[in-house]
């Protein structure tokens, strides 16, 4: 399949917020979407955390940041990674950062998947 | 030293609010609770305090930023917490709080307190069952499958730490506080059992590289493994985000299901733990998936077979 997923339209994702996506119907969020205005950025819902990896760092549905908003935080161990870049700020997987998905946002607002970035 | 188990872990979090939700959600009885946090308490009395990250009553934070700012083991009695004082008190600080307990470091730098215990003895009946060959375990007409049950988890059962040193942490244990070896995960650790309880273990060490210190899970006991399994339904029907089971461990043989958490460390529902007195010799395996759990699922959506009949 070489066509781009649909996840949901911008407006479905509240600003300074985060949202998962299960694309593939796993039964689990396989990755997550922050959205900053206009923006987005999309992570794989794993965290790096060795002995760990892959594990879901929300700690309930769509509930990926800290109370600021401002960090992504693991509800697995407490790993604080920065939105922007992925990279661990705090917590026990320093030097290691998420694996960000790459998305595209159409005209009319549609949010789509590259299709190689399905989290899985 | 007559330890007699965990009373209380105290949490310095980032989301005072989300803590106090999911908490309550849990299970626990909410007790004091505000917009600065407050306890949550199994039917015995031990429990789980929440305060805000910077709340200055708090010990310091680990340099890792766990969120576990103290864990406060009971005691039998004043005789155990002056002999905890006296042990303690040749190498490090102890520290004696207003409410008479006592506060001191152990060896990874996790802050104890010792106190006498607050757990109170409770009589509630184990979920029973029916079995050809033994006495039946409810009464004629009373039904086991009763989706409305109340499920308050009933006492503090364990915390997971995460240690740089799991042999230097084993050795503060046993030989300053009389902790017990029940069974050892060889590449990881041991699990921890005090002279005051029969609980396979209290304490669980596991081996990490020191920018992972903190803790894996801490968990509570339930009434049973019908109790488990619908709690953690409940619990993952709120939205709650499964991280392991349900399943059944080995080492203590408590059936386990375990959550992420807004307190940045796994949170578990266990029942049935085994029981073990000095007379036990603890096993050793190297861990892994077989050597940990007998089984382990996941929760699926409910299902008729052939479709609803209308």
């Amino acid at each position: 399949m070489n066509t781009s997923l649909r996840l949901c339209h911008l407006d479905d994702i509240s600003d300074g917020d985060a949202r998962g996506f299960d694309p593939l119907g796993s039964g689990r969020d396989s990755l997550f979407v922050i959205r900053d205005g206009s923006e987005l950025i999309g992570y794989l819902n794993a965290c790096p955390h060795r002995g760990y990896e892959g594990t879901s760092m929300a700690w309930r549905k769509d509930q990926f940041l800290n109370k600021a908003k401002d960090r992504i935080l693991c509800g697995a161990h407490g790993a604080q990674f920065d939105i922007r870049t992925g990279e661990c700020l705090r917590g026990p997987c320093p030097g290691q950062s998420l694996t960000p998905v790459q998305l595209t946002i159409n005209e009319h607002g549609d949010v789509y998947l590259h299709p190689t970035d399905t989290g899985k | 030293m007559n330890i007699t188990g965990l009373d209380c872990l105290v949490f310095g979090v980032d989301d005072v609010e989300a803590c106090n939700q999911y908490l309550t959600d849990y299970g626990l009885t909410p007790k004091d609770v505000s917009a600065a946090g407050g306890r949550f308490e199994a039917l015995d009395g031990t429990a789980i305090e929440i305060r805000h990250q910077d709340d200055p009553s708090l010990p310091p934070a680990l340099p890792t930023g766990s969120m576990l700012r103290k864990t406060i083991h009971g005691v039998a009695d004043q005789q155990t917490l002056n002999a905890i004082a006296e042990e303690l008190g040749k190498d490090r600080e102890v520290k004696r709080l207003d409410d008479g307990s006592i506060e001191a470091a152990d060896d990874m730098g996790f802050v104890l307190g010792f106190q006498i215990s607050c757990r109170k003895p409770i009589s509630v009946p184990a979920e029973k069952i029916n079995a050809p060959g033994d006495e039946p375990g409810r009464p004629v007409n009373v039904i086991g499958a009763d989706e409305s049950i109340e499920i308050i988890p009933r006492s503090l059962s364990h915390v997971v730490y995460f240690v740089p040193d799991s042999k230097k942490a084993e050795a503060f244990y046993i030989e300053r506080l009389g902790f017990r070896v029940a069974d050892r995960f060889t590449n990881l650790g041991p699990f921890l059992r005090p002279q005051g309880t029969l609980d396979h273990h209290t304490i669980f060490l596991v081996n990490t590289p020191p920018e992972m210190q903190g803790v894996e899970h801490f968990t509570f006991h339930l009434g049973g493994p019908n109790e488990l399994l619908l709690a953690g339904k409940r619990f993952q029907d709120k939205g709650y985000e499964s991280f392991w089971g349900p399943g059944r461990h080995i080492y203590g043989s408590n059936w386990f299901w375990y959550f992420n958490s807004p307190m940045g460390v796994h949170v578990e529902y266990d029942a049935d733990m085994d029981l073990h007195d000095d007379s036990w010799t603890p096993r050793e395996i190297d861990a892994s998936a077989d050597a940990s759990q007998i089984f382990n699922f996941t929760l699926v959506d409910k299902w008729m077979p052939g479709g609803d009949p209308h």
